[in-house]
């Protein structure tokens, strides 16, 4: 019997559940253990992250936050994660990195996403409503301490983040900030400033007198796009873990995750992007057929070129630059239907005697 | 995130892949697009420029215009770009909340006092492009003929090459980027800083290099733009456009932002 058909058994007979069994603040204390960093709305590639990992709940997850915005599937993405999460409480566990946020989702591209493929803001609301429920950190066996983006002034002690009052938006400073925000620097010894004007950074000391005083091996975190796909700091004492590859669809990275056997063992298994699909393609058009009757730009469609089979170009002007796109033409029709349903006349008379449009 | 171009391309391998090169007249166009850099040459980046590269730093991309008969040559690349951001903090920029921040900490944390490593951290520079020796650029009034270019004449060469791109700790963006096209007589490159520091303000810089093939006439025109976050977003607000989405696209912000600074040069080759 699953913990959910059992906790329905007890709630039916009226029993109430421990405290300790409201779903998000279970333990992720299941070893063997796969640990993974941003993922950014990178859909397919999660997909090849399970590939490589091996499926839920065959294998356990902790994931460390950053699940959506940038990549075109945060939706998916989150309501996937969400649901192994319900399914397979004790298999996987969420912990909150800063993107989980209602302030960075509304700037960053989660909210958008939403109300592009919703037509209301209502899923995002109730996403971001939960985002104030996941954990800030987990404990792997006493041992490995991870959280997304690093440690805290405020924080010397593991039981002080117990304390926190982690229910609701992320705020801009103190220790829940911090615990989502902060990066580890090699040049500063101790605590030190961002030139950015908000924000801490903390050195190998730092790390060596948090991990002492805790008694754990090392810190496993998140947040900073590694081009290796994971990076070691400080003797050990603190690893990167970033599993978003060739992010953003450009920077040709790959990714990678940390896997832990029954003795804490630890590999990184290093993965590549998916193939990229047509679909990524379709939702950058649809930015592009938004566009108004009085900008500057304007279409140039199968111009005279030699196109392979099935494949159309789109020339896309732009105040002087140029954009190609290669097509199928399945996404042609689709375009042509949304160019023709909507902006017909736009086109005309956007042309100012420069593009043709051929269907 | 709107993606930038190029997705049509197969994902970039990490193995060497030789430039992309093109020949057209007296001319040739050579673009190198490679994925973002390894740790060690990170660390041999940051060293040689003292200051922390971007978080996305493509620094084996380039583009590169080279007028073979003469072996005279314009180039664009990261570093180059780079080594002209202010590494002193003298121009250094404070994301929108910072006044808060530290109004929060005044009680707390107080002996943190080092700020790391100020420099001009939204990468912002005025690079237009590495050139070889003689004949030098010279200041002109000559503008780039826009008609010629709104003509729809074929493009036979056409690439965009990332140079770099940070996410400003997720206050923002900067990025740098080139877009060549070829025309039969004519070439248009653009290099543009976008840079948006969200609740402060926005900067685009282009570098815009014109090649006449006929005349062998070189025109090099640089514009600096830059507002205040909230003016732009009034502005946009009496638009019909999404604002949010308005804010990411350099395109539509262009024609909203005032420009600051504005040369023009010239090159006529032998």
């Amino acid at each position: 019997m699953s913990d959910l058909d059992r906790q329905i058994e007890q709630l039916k007979k009226c029993e109430p559940l421990k405290e300790s069994e409201c779903l998000l603040a279970k333990p992720p204390n299941l070893i063997p253990l796969r640990i993974c960093g941003d993922i950014h709305g990178q859909f397919y590639d999660m997909k090849e992250l399970f590939k490589v990992g091996g499926d839920c709940p065959k294998t356990n997850y902790l994931f460390l936050g950053d699940f959506v915005d940038r990549g075109f599937y945060s939706v998916e993405t989150f309501l996937l994660l969400l649901a192994l999460k319900v399914r397979y409480p004790d298999r996987i566990t969420l912990i909150r990195g800063n993107h989980e946020s209602r302030q960075i989702t509304q700037v960053y591209g989660f909210y958008d996403e939403c109300l592009r493929k919703y037509g209301s803001v209502n899923v995002w609301r109730y996403c971001t409503d939960i985002f104030d429920y996941l954990s800030l950190s987990a404990l792997i066996e006493n041992k490995i301490f991870s959280v997304h983006g690093g440690l805290s002034p405020a924080i010397s002690t593991l039981d002080q983040i117990r304390t926190i009052d982690r229910k609701q938006e992320v705020p801009h400073d103190g220790a829940m900030c911090d615990l989502l925000w902060s990066d580890p620097e090699d040049i500063v010894d101790g605590w030190g400033l961002s030139p950015r004007g908000a924000g801490f950074l903390f050195g190998g000391s730092v790390v060596t007198t948090f991990n002492h005083a805790n008694n754990i091996d090392y810190i496993c975190r998140a947040h900073q796009l590694v081009m290796e796909g994971y990076k070691w700091m400080f003797n050990h004492q603190i690893v990167t873990v970033w599993s978003a590859p060739n992010y953003c669809y450009r920077c040709g990275n790959v990714a990678a995750i940390l896997e832990l056997d029954e003795n804490l063992n630890k590999q990184f298994r290093v993965f590549d992007a998916a193939p990229q699909d047509r679909d990524a393609l379709l939702v950058d058009l649809d930015d592009l057929c938004v566009w108004q009757p009085m900008g500057k730009r304007c279409f140039m469609m199968n111009q005279e070129r030699r196109q392979p089979k099935n494949q159309h170009q789109i020339t896309f002007y732009e105040t002087n630059l140029v954009k190609f796109y290669n097509l199928s033409s399945n996404t042609l029709a689709l375009i042509n239907k949304k160019i023709y349903g909507r902006t017909k006349e736009m086109i005309l008379c956007n042309t100012e005697g420069i593009c043709t449009l051929a269907a | 995130m709107a993606a930038n171009g190029g997705l049509h391309e197969p994902f970039p391998g990490t193995a060497a892949s030789p430039p992309n090169t093109f020949r057209h007249r007296e001319f040739k166009i050579e673009t190198q697009k490679l994925p973002i850099l390894k740790a060690g040459p990170i660390d041999e980046m940051t060293k040689n420029l003292g200051i922390a590269p971007p978080e996305m730093i493509f620094g084996d991309n380039y583009v590169l215009i080279e007028h073979e008969p003469t072996g005279w040559t314009i180039k664009f690349n990261a570093f180059d770009a780079l080594d002209k951001v202010d590494k002193t903090g003298q121009a250094m920029l404070q994301v929108a909340h910072s006044g808060e921040w530290k109004k929060s900490r005044e009680h707390h944390h107080e002996g943190i006092k080092e700020v790391v490593k100020p420099f001009d951290w939204s990468y912002t520079t005025d690079y237009k492009g590495t050139t070889s020796a003689e004949p030098q650029f010279q200041p002109s009034t000559t503008p780039i003929p826009l008609g010629l270019l709104r003509r729809p004449d074929p493009i036979r060469f056409f690439d965009e090459v990332m140079l770099y791109e940070d996410e400003l700790a997720d206050n923002g963006m900067s990025m740098l980027s080139c877009k060549i096209r070829v025309m039969p007589d004519r070439l248009l490159l653009l290099v543009r800083l976008f840079m948006r520091l969200d609740g402060v303000m926005c900067r685009i810089r282009d570098t815009r290099v014109f090649v006449e093939f006929g005349t062998k006439e070189v025109i090099r025109e640089y514009t600096a733009k830059e507002e205040q976050y909230e003016i732009l977003r009034q502005k946009l607000a009496m638009t019909r456009e999404d604002v949010p989405a308005s804010l990411r696209d350099a395109n539509k912000l262009s024609e909203l932002v005032p420009v600051v600074e504005k040369t023009l040069e010239r090159v006529q080759l032998p």
